[in-house]
Parts: C-alpha cells; structure tokens; sequence
C-alpha cells in the first residue's frame, strides 16, 4: 500500500527561462519502506524534496502524501511528514534541547508531551548529556543528528531526509545510518535521498535514480542491477601459467569473457558465487596456485554510468 | 510507543506566536553587540549630551558678567535718577543667576574690561540718561545707552540686551504716557503745569518701578493642546527621549532582519514545513520585533528614571506613548524589511531611513520647546509627534493632552505594517 504517490511532478524554477529542476518525475512510496532518490548534484532531489514538503508549488503534476494532495491540501501533508533538510537549520545560539521544544512547538507539541518526545528524540540522537550546549559548539555530526531529531518529534509517518550525511565522518555516518533502519523497523515511511550509491544500496528497500530532473529507473537494488545486465568483475593473480589459465577459464560454464589486464586476469561472469570455485578447480586441474581474488558485483554506480555513459561521483 | 503513530497535534496558534516571540526576544539578549546598540548607545548619548548641556536637570548658562559705568547725573528738579533705576534692575535679585553686574568709574573703564576679557558686556549710560526721559518738551534729545559686546558671547550680549531694553523700553512707555498727557493739559491752556505733570508722572513710575505694572510677560514653552504647563522639563529626559525611539527604530529593525536570516539560514523554509501556518508564523515574526522593542524601551524608561532621574510623568500616559513607539518602530523596520533582499541592504537602507526620519523628526534636536516651523515640519513624522507627545507628558500632560501625538502615529504604523504584511504575503505565498 504507497503512502506517497508522486504524478508526474515538475518544477521549473523562474519560468519561462529557468532551469527544469524536476522534469516530469512520477514513483511512489510504499508504507514502510525506505525509498531512496539517488543522483548526481543538481539532479533535482532537493526539489522534489521542497515539492512534497509543501515549501515548492510544483509547475505541473501532484503529489499525495498519506493520501492528501501537496496542491490543496498542504496543511495535512505537513501534519503527516518530517523534513530533514540538506543544510543544517536550527538555531545555533540555542542549546539542543531549546532547539527540540522550540521546534515541537511548531510541530504543535506542548506541555508534558513535548518535555517527555524532547527527551525521547535526545536519547535517540544519543546527545543527552549534551542538551544544554548551544548547537553552535557542535561538531558537524552532532549537528546533524539534532537536525534529524527535530523532524522527528511529532512522530510522523513520513519521514523525509535531504543527504543527512553529506561532510561528516564515518562513525557519525554509521549511527545515523543504523538510526534510519531502527525508524523503519519501526514501521516509519522514509523518503531518503543521497549522491553516495553505497548508501542508497545499503538502506534502500527501493531506489529511484535521478538525473537532470528525471527518474531514470526505479526498482530495488537487485532489479536495477539485472535490468542492465551488468556482470559481476572477477580478477584473479595466478603464482605461474597466467595466459595458459585465462585461456581455460574462458572455458568455465558461466564466464562470459576472459582476458588479461597486466598480471591479473579480469573475468566477466553471470554469478560470481557460483562460479568462483569452479575457477579454483580449473587452476588446481593445471597445477597453479590462485594467489589474489577480487569480486566485484554489479553495483548502482555501474547502473549509473550504463544508464546515463557518466559516473556518479562520489 | 513507536516512531511512526504521530496523530495531529492542535496547540493553538497563539502559543505558537509567543513562542516565536520569545524565542526571538531572547536569542537578542544573548546578542552582546545588538544589545550595546539598543541600549548603551541611547543611555550613553543621552548621559553625554546631558551633561554637554550642563546640569543634567535644566537647560542652565553660567551667568553674564556685565561692566556697568553709570555717568547719569540726574536732572534739576526730579529726586530720582534714571541711571540708578537702570543699574537696580541689573542687581535685582531675580537676576543673579544670569547676570553678575560690576561697577566700573568710566565707559573707558568698562570697555577695557570687555577687552581684556573680564567682562563679556558693558553697559555704558549717558549723562543725559535722567536729562533725556525727564524733559517735558517732546523735541528733547534723546540719550543713548551703549552695550559693548564681546562679539564671540552673542548669548550674554542678548542676555544683556534684553535686560537693559526691557528697562529703557518702561521709561520710553511711561514718557509717551506722560507726554500724551501734557499734549492734553497744553491744549487746554496750561502748558506750564502739564509739563510738570508729565515729570511727575515720569518720575512716579521710576519709583514704583514695575511693582504697581497691570501687565506683565511670563515666559513659557510652547503648549501643546491641553492644560497649562507647569513642570520644568529635565534635559536629560528630553534627549532620552529622542535617542530611544531613535534606537527603538535600530532595536526594530535587527529583530525584523532575522526574517531574512532565518531565510537563507533555511529555519524560515524549515519552520513553513511544519503544521505551523504561515500566518501564525510570520505572526510569530511581527510579534518578536513589537516585544523585543518594547522590553528596549521599558528598560531604558526606567534606566532614565534610575540612573538620571527623570520624572517621565503619569504612567498611563507614557505607557500608551511607549506602546505606540514600539508599534511605530516596528511597522517602520517591517517596512525596510519587506522592501530588501539581503542583510546587508537591510542595514545600509534601514540606517538610512531612520537616520532621515530621526532628523527631521527632532530625535536629536529635543522637542517641541523648539517651536515654530519646526514644530510643524517635525509632525511630517511618526517619531515627531512622539516626541511632542512625550514632552507635553514630562511636561505634566495626560493622555487627554496627547490624543493625536498617540493617534496619528498609530496610523502610521498601520500603514507601514499593512504594506508590508502584504509584501511578505506575497514573497512567502
Ligand atoms: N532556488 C533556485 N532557483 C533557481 N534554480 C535552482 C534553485 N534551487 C535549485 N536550482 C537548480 O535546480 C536544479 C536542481 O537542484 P537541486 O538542489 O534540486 O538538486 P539536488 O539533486 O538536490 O543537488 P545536490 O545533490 O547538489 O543537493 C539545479 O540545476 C539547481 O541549480
Ligand atoms: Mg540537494
């Protein structure tokens, strides 16, 4: 069952001359589930982010968030979703927790309610013992982690996050990684968006790439993958014999093409977990050793370049 | 309890505002270098030039020292001798704190003090001073009395001046009278005796001086609509006045920027992606620069009243004129703000705009004890009228004496706020 449903959104920024930031982008949303936008910068994430946040009017198409229109019925929308935007926006010269109840009171939080979510939301962003410092002395990913938590104060059933991980180091990256698959475990609905393809296949239960303001493929991990037919990358280092061998393996049910690339032999196979130890039988059979194994599966980065003939920089 | 069960929350809208307020308000007392501006600067400017005027209480110049060679001789045949009566009324009590009168033996005498600096006027008085306003002829002629001035004093010299005058001025008043009189007798054939009449007449009026006088001048500031002034107006309090709403309009104007801070901060984009709606939101916003300059203006009226003394008159009065400015002030920033787009031109354009108002207003130059044209032109501005209002009530007024110094302001800050409510409609629709 999709709690969001995107027809057809466009967004055209200072028309009639301006860029086509979103340019006809439909998908949906299933309740519960991860969806992630994945896209170069500028591919208009951010857009359709503000679009379905109800801060951008689209130029054409609509939106349904938890069943209200993004068009006419904004006041719902924003009751049912979290926005947790790209760039930090908090007030820096007020602590975490002045932070938390201002912004609960806008989510329309009060009272004992809003001191008991406060507390919640600090305990869940792990900053505690920290509530009282003015976010201004925090390191870039306490920052970020109060910029998620504020949106997740009214606890709502859609949860949007705008690269909530951009400039920040790998341990903090983690916990909040680890903190966006506990929310869905919960059954939060969470739109995500990223330019790191390690992330949106780490997290996503569907991917959606975008580029120049278009989706060009939507599925999970797995179907964008194989809807390109990209093979997995076997490289292989042998202690004698390298050509005698590449020659066999060529041979070896499931590899599609073998060849030399220096001191290694490169091999583009269908399934590299099936064929792996056929490989290592074959070098047995002529007597070689294999002294290095690199696999490499088919990635989104690989969908990308197949997709558009560019890389997605990470 | 899980993350994803949120149901609508429906805290209303007010509390939202007051929380937007406050949030505002105190993010400005944290703000070391705004609160300096808002209210060290106004207090600073005002303790300097109070003191710059001396005193602190009252507008006070030390008094003039006056060299006076008196060479009257008298006239045959009448007791009293102009010259005297001239030198008593420069003595007189009354004028001890503006002038200080010496007594030197020749005009060259007097002159030489004016010279050498000891004096800053000398009043030099003829021979012929009595001779002059005692003839009975109307042809008689007519006696000069000297002022010689250091031309640098011009205050001491008009002091001096209208002084001597008002004096002379009686003597020339009585001898019209008196020669009114003989021209009267002289006609009804009794030249003789209505000469003498009209040297006794002179000569009574010399004696009682103005004692007996059935009109006399008081000098005042000029009203404003309402009762009869009584208090002296401090001018400390008069300068406070003007550099508050000056610096309110400052106070105003850093607080209404935060719209375009939090803008680009992305708190603003941030805040309209909650439930929160963008009415109660910008609200929230117009309410923070009312309250904000409102607590700067309470804490500099009793500043003033702590550090200075200032009586700043009846309460309801100077509540409802505080209300007002802070209305003004704010409607006026609001305004600058809605017309910019960035920071920067939020400070150069405001600075501007209340540099103009606060001058032409009066911010600077007190109030409405400046009169005339001025008066006039200070009332084209919503600090202006303020500020007459403000003096009738540290002169003593109540809220009856200053409806329009309150209503006309308040239009104005309508006006201001109703434009540019409309433009941040538009730019946030
Ligand atoms: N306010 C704006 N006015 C005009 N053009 C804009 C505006 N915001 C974004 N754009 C343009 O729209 C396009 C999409 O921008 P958007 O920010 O949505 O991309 P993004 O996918 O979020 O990129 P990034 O990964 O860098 O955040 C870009 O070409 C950008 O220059
Ligand atoms: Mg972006």
């Amino acid at each position: 069952m999709s709690i969001v449903e995107v027809q057809e959104l466009c967004k055209q920024y200072d028309p009639p001359k301006g860029v086509l930031a979103v340019d006809g982008v439909s998908f949906h949303i299933d309740k519960g589930e991860i969806f992630s936008l994945l896209g170069p910068n500028g591919a208009g994430k951010s857009t359709t982010i503000s679009m379905l946040s109800c801060l951008l009017r689209p130029s054409g198409g609509d939106a349904l968030v938890d069943g209200h229109s993004v068009v006419t019925d904004s006041q719902a929308v924003k009751e049912a979703i979290g926005v947790v935007p790209q760039d930090i926006a908090l007030y820096p010269d007020m602590s975490a927790r002045e932070n938390l109840l201002f912004w609960g009171k806008m989510y329309g939080l009060a009272g004992a309610e809003l001191h008991a979510r406060v507390d919640e939301v600090l305990e869940l962003i792990t900053l505690v013992d920290r509530q009282k410092d003015r976010v201004e002395k925090f390191s870039g990913g306490m920052k970020r982690r109060v910029n998620i938590g504020v949106a997740l104060l009214h606890k709502p059933r859609v949860l949007y996050l705008d690269e909530p991980t951009v400039g920040i180091d790998p341990q903090s990256r983690r916990s909040i990684l680890d903190g966006i698959l506990a929310l869905r475990d919960q059954g939060m609905t969470i739109l995500y968006t990223t330019h790191y393809m390690a992330e949106a296949q780490e997290l996503s239960d569907r991917i959606g790439i975008v580029d120049h303001g278009k989706m060009i493929a939507v599925g999970t991990n797995e179907e964008l993958v194989r809807s390109v037919g990209e093979e997995a990358h076997v490289e292989l280092s042998v202690d004698h014999y390298l050509e005698g061998m590449v020659e066999r393996w060529a041979d070896v049910p499931g590899v599609t093409k073998a060849m030399i690339d220096e001191e290694r032999a490169v091999l583009l196979v269908q399934d590299a977990n099936e064929v792996l130890p056929r490989l290592f039988e074959a070098a047995a059979a002529a007597g070689s050793r294999i002294t290095e194994v690199n696999v490499t599966e088919p990635n989104l980065e690989m969908v990308f370049l197949h997709l558009t003939g560019r890389a997605l920089r990470e | 309890m899980g993350w994803a069960e949120g149901a609508p929350h429906n805290d209303p809208a007010v509390s939202r505002i007051l929380a937007i307020a406050w949030k505002d308000l105190r993010s400005t007392m944290r703000n070391v270098p705004a609160l300096a501006m808002m209210l060290v600067a106004p207090l600073a400017l005002a303790a300097l030039l109070g003191f710059a005027f001396g005193g602190g209480q009252s507008f006070s110049i030390s008094a003039t020292k006056v060299a006076v060679a008196n060479a009257d001789t008298g006239t045959a045949g009448v007791a009293e001798n102009a010259g005297n009566v001239v030198v008593g009324v420069m003595k007189s009590p009354d004028l001890r704190d503006i002038i200080t009168v010496g007594d030197k033996p020749s005009a060259a005498a007097a002159r030489t003090s004016v010279d050498d600096g000891k004096s800053t006027t000398a009043v030099i008085i003829p021979a012929d001073l009595s001779a002059a306003i005692f003839a009975t002829s109307p042809t008689a002629p007519m006696a000069v009395v000297e002022l010689y001035e250091n031309p640098t004093q011009e205050i001491g010299g008009a002091i001096t001046e209208s002084i001597v005058g008002q004096a002379l001025l009686g003597f020339n008043g009585a001898r019209a009278a008196a020669l009114a009189a003989s021209g009267l007798a002289t006609a009804n054939g009794d030249g003789e005796r209505a000469g003498k009449l009209a040297q006794q007449a002179a000569e009574t009026y010399m004696r009682d001086g103005g004692a007996a006088a059935a009109v006399s001048v008081a000098q005042r500031a000029p009203r404003l609509p309402g009762g009869e002034s009584t208090k002296d107006v401090g001018v400390t309090g008069t300068i406070l006045a003007g550099m508050m709403i000056f610096f309110m309009f400052f106070g105003a104007n850093n607080v209404a920027r935060t719209i375009i801070d939090e803008d680009r901060a992305g708190t603003l984009p941030r805040l309209f992606t909650t439930p929160t709606s963008r009415h109660t939101i910008l609200g929230g916003k117009y309410s923070s620069v009312f309250v904000t300059v409102t607590v700067q203006a309470v804490i500099l009226l009793v500043a003033g009243r702590l550090i200075f003394s200032i009586d700043w008159g009846r309460l309801d009065a100077v509540a409802a004129l505080t209300l007002v400015a802070a209305a003004v002030a704010s409607g006026l920033a609001l305004l600058v703000i809605s017309l910019v787009r960035t920071p920067a031109q939020a400070g150069a354009i405001g600075a501007g705009v209340y540099l103009v108002l606060a001058l032409v207003g009066g911010n600077f130059t007190g109030t409405a004890a400046a009169g005339g044209t001025y008066a006039q032109i200070q009332k084209l501005t919503p600090n202006g009228w303020l500020l007459q209002g403000w003096d009738a009530v540290m002169r003593g007024g109540g809220l009856a004496d200053i409806g329009l110094n309150l209503l006309v302001p308040l239009l104005f800050a309508v006006a201001f706020f109703a434009v540019a409510a409309l433009r941040f409609r538009k730019r946030y629709a």
